[in-house]
């Protein structure tokens, strides 16, 4: 029984959710509790990796409130771009959006995502997301937490 | 086009001398001669037997020909194959330019193929047999410039004189004992020879035309004369030659010797099924178009004997019923087998016709270029996997429910081979799916891996025309099995010995006396089609109301377009198997990988090679063969060229004669 006592002793890990925000930002698809991203690494130092995986982990758990990743742009809602866009990325963020099928969203994660951070004017640096696609959701932050993170995905789905 | 002399089918170019009606008039004969066997064989199954002796065609023992119901329907199944690529092949050789030499002996192997099963005594069997060896042994040779077609003819000969060897002693000894040179006398004497002649006489026969019918373990030809071989050649061949192998067993074991005792068919069962265990495999390992087609044909030929096998342990454990679903099961098979064999061979001559080649790691993308030979080709893989639909599915399924509803009761010998034997036929299906969504997948279908495969050529009209009647059989059997049910009642009642006298009676629902279970081809693919005619209508309705359709580029992982390099080849979708089957395919793969002098972290190149051997010759044929040279060399070390010592030879001989004989 050593599993069971265990588990009373740990607990419950998934950290108690505060209350919903307020929706404001219309689902693309229309549904309620429901978001399919793909994750789109642009040229991030992979500070937001980091911190997307923990809103995904059993923690923060952004799953339970609908928001989900899935492996191709072809099954997705929504695109979460992390980092500044690089010369070498720029191509390929075009081309992952618009291989999103229609509606879609396009959520601009950290500072570098959403104006070029700390990374602006380098020489490997073509520009901000939303000089190369129209951003619909910016999330500020070097790197967001977290607990910013599921918020953010929360004001989408409504959950 | 620039044709690699490996890969390519080109036949020898005619330089002159062959004039252009000159396909036209080999094909067109080679057609009526088909013709013509269909309406003789079939004469014969529904009418009268037919009877005819000349005596002066053949030495010594003159020509004899007997056509009963089970001699006509392989005449037939030979005549129908024939047809159909006597047609294809006046394409086929106008495309290839076949010289003077392939043209003339086409339509002599079909007359020859015709002329075995007609046979009616042992000397025009054993005629017609050999006739039909040198023929087609000539033919396989038509390309004999390459060194892969010469060593492929030797292999055929080989095996094929040995097979013969064991037949003449077989029948030699069998007339002999029954004192008659005909089939009919020796089935009259049959029940009075002595039992050790008539075991010898099964397993001669067994190995003898087991090797026509390419069963392991002497199969190793096959896979080596039928991609050789040009593809009109190669289907007939692998769609009315081997059938002949399984004539001979039922001619001979079954109806002439009335059965035997329950190890013969557990033998023949036990051949059947590593055969067909061991050609499926290679099949699905294959890169090489026309030899995974030919190692389906071992698949197939083991089924077939494992089905005859089967009813003939179920006959001579007295369950007659059920040995006559087997029965059935076989014959079924075996014209099921002739037509989307035929089919098969003719569609890769097709491809090897337009693209110049056979190696389905560089061809793909055919189905845009050549559609009609893609749908054709289909038809065929869909037969030779056994699902339901296809030509190969109502004797598989046969097969399976005569093994399923076989009562075993407190018999050891069916409790053991039934349920292993049921364990093979399962394999067997699953790997042949492998196999033949294999050949279509990535033969067919994707980009065209090659240049060659990229300016792929339709098939010429009279070639379509000769695939479409192959396709026509596959159809038939594939939805109406029940149109050959006439004809395989009446084969069967010839073979009492497997309860052939009250077999299943095909109509529009196969229905098994005696034993649960039905089904109905024609009513599943009626339903099939219904099927996707509704959802093609339903895809239809309200198409006005959708919104239009959007291009967008392919989505290739956010990289730059997919290249052909991308994709699934042959070797790399048979890998995983490969890997499983290891023990048993034994590979022969080298990885060998080339660091920067630099750095043992960088790599500079990385070379990969994978050969697939067939294990049976490696392990079974080169050991006698080095056996056999060794003994050579042993002998020739005794020919030092001195005369003493070979008069001293002489005189030792001389004296072990005189002792001997004393
Ligand atoms: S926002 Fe900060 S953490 Fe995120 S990619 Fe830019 S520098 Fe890294």
């Amino acid at each position: 029984m050593s599993w069971a006592t265990r588990i009373l002793k740990v607990g419950r890990i998934v950290q108690a959710s505060p209350a919903a925000p307020a929706r404001t930002v219309p689902s693309p698809t229309g549904t309620r509790a429901s978001l399919q991203i793909r994750h789109v690494d642009a040229g991030s130092c992979n500070g937001c990796e980091l911190e997307l995986s923990g809103a995904f982990s059993s923690v923060y758990d952004a799953e339970q409130f609908g928001a989900r990743l899935v492996a191709s742009p072809r099954h997705a809602d929504a695109l979460v771009v992390t980092g500044v866009v690089t010369h070498n990325m720029r191509g390929p963020l075009i081309d992952t959006l618009a291989a999103t099928p229609e509606p879609k969203l396009v959520i601009a994660m950290g500072d570098c995502a959403c104006d070029g951070g700390m990374f602006r004017n380098g020489y490997g640096v073509a520009g901000a997301v939303g000089d190369f696609v129209p951003v619909d959701v910016e999330l500020r932050g070097c790197p967001p937490t977290p607990d910013q993170i599921v918020e953010t995905l929360r004001k989408v789905t409504g959950r | 086009m620039k044709r690699d002399p490996v890969a390519s089918g080109t036949a020898v170019r005619s330089g002159t001398g062959v004039a252009s009606g000159a396909p036209a008039v080999s094909g067109g004969v080679t057609a009526a001669l088909g013709a013509l066997g269909v309406v003789v064989g079939l004469r014969a199954v529904f009418g009268a037997p037919l009877h005819a002796s000349i005596g002066w065609l053949v030495p010594f023992a003159g020509l004899r020909i007997d056509l009963d119901p089970l001699g006509g329907a392989f005449m037939a199944l030979t005549g129908a194959v024939a047809a159909a690529v006597g047609v294809y092949a006046i394409g086929y050789a106008r495309r290839e330019h076949w010289a003077r030499f392939p043209l003339v002996m086409l339509p002599v192997f079909v007359l020859t193929l015709l002329v075995v099963p007609a046979a009616g005594s042992v000397t025009t069997f054993l005629f017609g047999w050999e006739a039909m060896a040198l023929t087609s042994l000539a033919l396989v040779l038509t390309e004999h410039h390459r060194d892969e077609v010469r060593s492929a003819g030797l292999f055929y000969a080989v095996l094929t004189q040995i097979g013969f060897v064991a037949i003449l002693v077989a029948l030699v000894s069998l007339s002999s004992a029954s004192g008659s040179g005909d089939f009919a006398g020796i089935r009259a004497a049959a029940g009075d020879l002595g039992p050790a002649l008539r075991n010898g006489v099964f397993l001669l026969t067994v190995v003898g035309f087991g090797s026509k019918a390419g069963l392991l373990p002497l199969h190793a030809w096959l896979p080596r004369a039928h991609p050789e071989a040009p593809s009109p050649v190669s289907a007939l061949m692998s769609a009315a030659m081997v059938n002949l192998g399984i004539y001979g067993i039922v001619r001979i074991d079954v109806q002439a010797l009335g059965g035997g005792p329950r190890w013969w068919g557990t033998t023949l069962m036990v051949v059947g099924a590593a055969s067909a265990v061991f050609g499926v495999l290679q099949a699905s390992v294959s890169a090489d178009l026309k030899r995974l087609l030919a190692y389906s044909t071992t698949e197939n030929m083991g089924l077939i004997a494992m089905a005859i096998g089967a009813s003939m342990l179920l006959g001579a454990s007295g369950l007659a019923s059920v040995a006559a679903i087997a029965l059935t099961a076989a014959l079924l098979h075996l014209v099921a087998h002739a037509a989307f064999k035929a089919l098969g061979f003719l569609a890769a001559g097709s491809v090897l016709a337009g693209t110049g080649l056979r190696d389905l790691d560089r061809l793909g993308g055919l189905a845009r270029r050549m559609p009609y030979t893609t749908v054709l080709f289909g038809i065929a893989a869909l037969g030779a996997t056994g699902l339901p639909l296809g030509a190969g599915f109502v004797g598989e399924w046969l097969l399976l429910q005569s093994l399923i509803h076989t009562p075993q009761g407190d018999n050891t010998l069916l409790s053991l081979v039934i349920p292993l034997s049921i364990g093979a036929l399962a394999l067997t299906t699953g790997l042949g799916i492998v196999a033949m969504v294999k050949a279509f997948g990535i033969g067919f279908l994707a980009r065209p891996r090659s240049e060659g495969a990229e300016k792929a050529r339709e098939a010429s009209p009279t070639m379509l025309v000769g695939m479409a009647l192959a396709a026509l059989g596959c159809v038939v059997v594939a939805v109406a099995p029940a149109a050959l049910g006439p004809a395989l009642t009446r084969v069967a009642s010839t073979l009492p010995s497997v309860g052939g006298d009250q077999g299943p009676k095909l109509g529009a629902i196969l229905r098994l006396p005696g034993a649960a279970g039905s089904v109905s081809p024609a009513i599943l693919a009626a339903a099939f089609a219904v099927a996707i005619s509704l959802v093609l209508l339903l895809a239809r309705w309200g198409v006005g109301a959708r919104p239009a359709a959007v291009v967008r580029p392919l989505w290739a992982g956010g990289g730059p377009a997919l290249t052909p390099r991308m994709q699934y080849t042959a070797t790399s979708f048979a890998e995983p198997l490969q890997r499983v089957f290891d023990d048993v395919l034994r590979p022969d793969t080298d990885v060998a990988v080339t660091h920067v002098a630099e750095s043992r972290y960088l790599i500079e190149k990385i070379t990969f090679r994978t050969a697939q051997a067939d294990a049976v010759e490696e392990h079974l044929y080169w050991p006698v063969v080095r056996a056999v040279a060794a003994v050579a060399r042993g002998v020739r070390k005794a020919h030092t060229g001195s005369i003493h010592l070979y008069l001293l030879f002489g005189t030792i001989g001389l004296l072990v004669v005189i002792v001997v004989g004393r």
